[in-house]
């Protein structure tokens, strides 16, 4: 049981500093996030570690619907946001990805930690979280998934590929990560 | 006498020719296209509805600093009261260029003129209670020139609550694709013109 404890503690560490080094990668001057204790270290990066730094602005959106409207703007206004926030939130934002960045064809990246597989504590965020995948293929939103199919070390480049994806597309897309077990 | 939403349209337009400016689902645009025109400055949001204070933020983040003047946003109260959680947002994040134009005509007169709760919500305070620099309201056409002339010059982010009534004025639908429309409006903020003169 500690055995598997530490491991998962290990794969928890090592993928959060992948998707740190990649969102680092985009170089981004605003970072939206929305709070999970999965996202935990990656948000320390950028709220109070080295992250944290001149010229960025990191904020706190109430929900994620708000957060894609701000990006918008941010994005229309030629900066480089980046949202980050849980998988469970998916179903917050499909009315304003749909009539904001999908419809106006505006870039948007957002990298969004899965829940509710392998390795998950919590007995119902499942409910939610097992059909982002359904939702978001349904809505046309367009996604890439990050897991222990892909080496770690191959996660900061998938993170920046999939934000230029967004811009040479002109639409949302979103890296899921699994920061748990599976 | 009551303020009508065409003739407040109109005022803003003059208000901030050369700004950026969002303006709000259903009939704001519409009229605002009726009495102005499609003016390049404008950014319409065709049914985002809660989300124009949102753009409007993200906007005027992005551009302090890099561009003088202000980011207007034109929202209505049944569209502010769906995403209500902006006035916190922008009052944690202070951006000086905001102003947000609101339209209070107590109803979603865009489906027919349902009461919304605005009525008994004090929009004001809550904007003030958020942080925001300054929020008022605006019931007269004396008070509407005071305020816009307020809000062209004051450290924002402004809050300016205008009691319109419900009377509207006849448009076409607004079919614009609202790719173009963003298009429109990028190619505008990376060379801006300005004035009533361009359009
Ligand atoms: C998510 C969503 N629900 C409902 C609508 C339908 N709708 C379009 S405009 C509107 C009314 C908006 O009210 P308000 O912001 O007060 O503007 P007004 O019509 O009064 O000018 C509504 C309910 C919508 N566009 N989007
Ligand atoms: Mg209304």
């Amino acid at each position: 049981m500690a055995d598997e404890a530490e491991r998962l503690a290990a794969i928890h560490t090592a993928r959060s500093r992948a998707v740190i080094e990649g969102i680092e990668s985009i170089d981004p001057d605003f970072v939206l996030h929305l709070a999970s204790s999965t996202l935990g270290a990656v948000l320390a990066h950028f709220l109070a570690g080295p992250g944290a730094r001149a010229g960025r602005t990191v904020f706190a959106m109430p929900r994620e619907e708000e957060g894609v409207a701000v990006t918008c703007g941010l994005e229309l206004a030629g900066r480089r946001p980046v949202m980050v926030f849980q998988d469970n939130g998916v179903g917050n934002l499909l009315t304003v990805l749909l009539t904001l960045p999908q419809a106006y064809h505006v870039p948007l990246y957002g990298v969004v930690a899965r829940r509710g597989g392998l390795g998950e504590y919590n007995s119902m965020i499942h409910t939610v979280s097992e059909r982002v995948e359904a939702i978001l293929d349904a809505a046309g939103v367009r996604w890439f998934q990050l897991d222990a199919r892909t080496p770690v070390e191959a996660w900061a480049p998938e993170i920046k590929r999939a934000w230029t994806y967004s811009r040479t597309t002109h639409r949302p897309v979103f890296t899921l990560v699994n920061l748990m077990g599976g | 006498m009551t303020l009508t939403r065409a003739g407040v349209l109109r005022r803003i337009d003059a208000a901030f020719p050369a700004d950026p400016v969002v303006l709000t689902l259903g009939g704001t645009a519409r009229e605002m296209v009726a009495v102005a025109g499609r003016r390049p400055n404008h950014l319409v949001n065709l049914d985002a509805m809660g989300q124009t204070v949102g753009v409007a933020l993200g906007l005027a983040l992005g551009l302090r600093g890099t561009r003088g003047g202000r980011v207007v946003a034109v929202e209505g109260d049944g569209s502010l009261l769906m995403g209500l959680s902006v006035l916190s947002t922008a009052g944690h994040l202070k951006p000086d260029n905001l102003v947000v134009l609101l339209l209070d005509n107590g109803v979603y007169l865009a489906t027919g003129g349902q009461p919304t709760a605005a009525a008994g919500a004090d929009l004001v305070a809550m904007a003030l209670a958020c942080g925001w620099a300054g929020a008022r309201e605006v019931r007269t056409g004396e008070e509407l020139t005071a305020a816009l002339d307020w809000a062209r010059e004051a450290a924002g982010p402004l809050l300016v609550r205008v009691f319109v009534g419900t009377e509207q004025i006849r448009t076409d639908y607004l079919l614009a694709d609202p790719a173009i429309l963003a298009e429109d409006f990028r190619r505008w903020l990376r060379a801006p013109t300005g004035g009533p003169a361009d359009v």
